[in-house]
């Protein structure tokens, strides 16, 4: 008897798997074709709804601007269009409306700052101080502003900016007329906006606020951090995405959209065009002088500005914000 | 330096008490594990020590000063958090340095000693990056050396190592402990792992149900647990407990149950010795009795055999599952209505299916009160001091 060493054999499978052999021909590879590409098109099919929306409400009439900007029409259906190359751009550009309104639209960004990011970032560190239904009441009271019609509240706040029986100049004891001297207008104009969109903005405060974990405040506060140096160390710079939000709303959206329906019902842009900001520079061009071409051109060129300032935001936003995870 | 002392602290949520009239005294250097499944209160009570949740009621002392209404940051402790809270945006440097910072020392100060910490927790190289860039165990040295940074008079810790996976979780416990050991400062540590507590407490405190249920040393809270919920909390399997109930038969004390009788070895028993309790015996203490011994004339009731000097008690049931450990393998065996667990080294001869007999000394019997859950302690006097010995039965 003489032994030996045997080797433990590696686990295998009992038998080796053979792919099985492709049957069928032609007709099979076909169906697994058909069902292939089938399987490809259903993420698209769901698509279609919203992606028709797009197109037909935004990239269509977007192409048809920058097409109507090479014409000189005055939106008469019964008139002809005619090719004018880039003339309506060099007019635009010669005009000084256009120059002015940038600048009256600046003027509204840095005066709407205040109402949506100061006052909403102070509100939102105040209000995590009241606790359970009363909170809910105050958010709500702050955001009900948002939810009233802007032609309703500029019919109320005419009323309340009226020269003689205005509860505003009756209470400062001044005799202001604030929608026919050009820079009341618009401080009124700008003030009525922030009023309005104010509500919004400190809900976005607060979500961001709430977004932030509590740890982070608690491991503060053992580590022997004042509260002013939490919210200046910790809360703001945490809260920094929410704020470049905000930031881009009020460049992109309040500032030159939200203003329109109460310059529109309360200044018609002036006195002296004082409030005449783009977009109703734009809305003058159009339909109050039926110059559909300029109107087009003053379209175009401020969709590609507002285009590029959105990128600079972004790029700033993913720069500077820091994000928790 | 800090002794912590907290004087009957209760801690109201509505109509739900998370802690509820806790005292507890952890003397300076000392490490306490506060131990408890989940939901017990053992979080609250270090957050109420922490200054980061006011207690309803009581009172929290730091070295024999009130602190109770003291804001968390002057209150000289430093915690470590179970998501470990690292500020995102700041470099691990900042974060270290953050206690330090916001106590207003120089730059300069601030550099060194972050650079003392770092080296001591091996973090050197990581100083530049930010908590995102760490691995999991990167960030729990981190926020240890947050807490290190400052020199507090005391460590609380959260769980901090729930979050490791199996392996860096051993390892980062020994390293708590030898920071421990080399700091000889206070620690409180939050946990629910039973290995954690005995590992690396000087002292463990029991928590259910906001309540303590006992503080003593390791050893202590596994061989002497004082109520029917920590023998159940503590080991694995936890101790088996079964309901009994304690008869008189021949003058001695046996405790009975269905296919379980353990004489008690006590004699002289009073008029109201007996009472339902709940008995334990570890898994570790019971043993399978010979084949041998078993096929002897053993009466039914197991009733002293006549030549046996100190009747056996036995447990009589029925393999239903066996578990292989490696080393050892766990029998579940059913004893009447009950389930038992037997840990025993392998191969221990227990086979699915068979009926067994189990034996148990007598030392190694726990009996605890059937209503309250308490341990039982028999006073042979009954004017004479509990023994310090844990000889059974009744208070």
């Amino acid at each position: 008897m003489s032994g030996m060493f045997v080797e433990v054999a590696p686990p295998t499978l009992p038998a080796p798997i053979v792919a099985p052999a492709a049957a069928g021909g032609r007709g099979r590879t076909a169906r697994r074709l058909t069902r292939r590409l089938g399987r490809g098109v259903v993420p698209y099919l769901y698509l279609t709804p919203a992606l028709g929306m797009l197109i037909v409400w935004t990239y269509r009439p977007l192409v048809e601007t920058a097409n109507y900007s090479f014409y000189s029409w005055n939106l008469s259906p019964t008139q002809p269009a005619t090719p004018v190359g880039w003339h309506n751009y060099h007019r635009l550009f010669t005009l000084p409306e256009l120059g002015d309104s940038v600048w009256r639209t600046v003027l509204m960004i840095v005066g709407l700052l205040p109402f949506t990011i100061v006052i909403p970032v102070v509100v939102g560190l105040l209000a995590r101080e009241v606790r359970g239904r009363a909170r809910s009441v105050y958010q709500a009271l702050i955001f009900a502003p948002f939810l009233v019609a802007p032609v309703a509240s500029a019919a109320v706040w005419q009323w309340l900016l009226s020269p003689r029986v205005g509860a505003v100049n009756r209470a400062s004891g001044t005799s202001v007329n604030w929608f026919h001297e050009q820079w009341p207008a618009l401080i009124a104009i700008t003030g009525v906006t922030g009023w309005h969109v104010l509500g919004f903005a400190v809900l976005v405060v607060a979500a961001g606020l709430a977004s932030i974990n509590g740890d982070y405040a608690e491991a503060a506060s053992v580590d022997g951090a004042s509260r002013w140096q939490i919210t200046r160390w910790l809360t703001l710079p945490l809260l920094s995405p929410t704020l470049v939000f905000l930031l881009m709303t009020t460049v992109l959206l309040f500032a030159p959209q939200w203003t329109f329906p109460l310059i529109d019902s309360l200044t018609q842009g002036g006195p002296v065009n004082a409030t005449t900001n783009v977009y109703y520079l734009l809305w003058e061009y159009g339909f109050q002088s039926f110059d559909a071409g300029l109107a087009s051109a003053a379209g175009v060129v401020f969709f590609l500005g507002f285009g590029l300032v959105a990128a600079v935001l972004l790029w700033i936003s993913d720069r500077v914000t820091v994000h928790d995870d | 330096m800090s002794r912590i002392t907290v004087e009957n602290v209760t801690r109201r949520y509505g109509d739900v008490r998370a802690v509820d009239g806790v005292s507890l005294d952890v003397a300076h250097g000392d490490f306490l594990v506060l131990l408890g499944p989940s939901g017990c209160g053992k979080s609250t009570l270090l957050r109420m020590i922490a200054g980061l949740v006011p207690p309803s009621d009581g009172r929290v002392l730091v070295d024999g000063r009130d602190v109770t209404e003291t804001p968390a940051r002057d209150r000289d402790l430093a915690m470590v958090f179970q998501s470990y809270a690292l500020y995102p945006h700041l470099t691990v440097e900042r974060n270290i340095g953050f206690p330090l910072r916001a106590r207003k020392q120089r730059k300069a100060d601030i550099r060194r000693r972050v650079a003392e910490v770092a080296d001591i927790l091996d973090l050197g190289k990581l100083l530049d990056r930010r908590p995102r860039e760490l691995s999991g165990g990167q960030r729990q040295r981190v926020a240890l050396g947050r807490a290190l940074v400052r020199d507090p008079g005391a460590f609380l810790m959260d769980e901090p190592l729930s979050n490791l996976d199996a392996q860096l979780r051993t390892a980062t416990r020994t390293e708590i402990t030898e920071l421990h050991r080399r700091l000889g400062r206070t620690f409180v540590y939050v946990t629910h792992d039973q290995v954690e507590a005995m590992t690396m407490a000087t002292s463990v405190a029991v928590l259910n149900r906001g309540r303590l249920e006992q503080v003593g040393t390791p050893t202590e809270v596994y061989d002497t647990p004082a109520s029917a919920f920590v023998a159940g909390f503590l080991g694995s399997p936890p101790m088996n407990l079964l309901d009994a109930e304690i008869v008189t038969r021949d003058g001695r004390l046996h405790a009975v149950a269905a296919g379980v009788d353990v004489p008690l070895g006590l004699g002289e028993p009073g008029e109201q010795a007996q009472r339902p309790v709940t008995l334990g015996v570890r898994p570790e203490h019971l043993s399978l009795l010979p084949a041998s011994v078993v096929a002897g004339p053993a009466s039914e009731a197991g009733a002293p055999n006549g030549a046996a000097p100190a009747p056996a008690a036995t447990l009589r049931g029925t393999v239903r599952a066996i578990e292989n450990l490696g080393s050892e393998e766990i029998a579940h065996c059913r004893v009447g209505e009950a389930e038992v667990a037997v840990r025993a080294r392998r191969p221990a001869g227990f086979t699915v299916g068979e009926a067994v007999v189990l034996t148990v000394r007598p030392e190694h019997i726990h009996l605890f009160d059937r209503e309250s859950g308490r341990r039982l302690v028999w006073r042979p006097d009954r004017d004479a001091p509990v023994p310090a010995a844990r000889v059974p039965v009744a208070t």
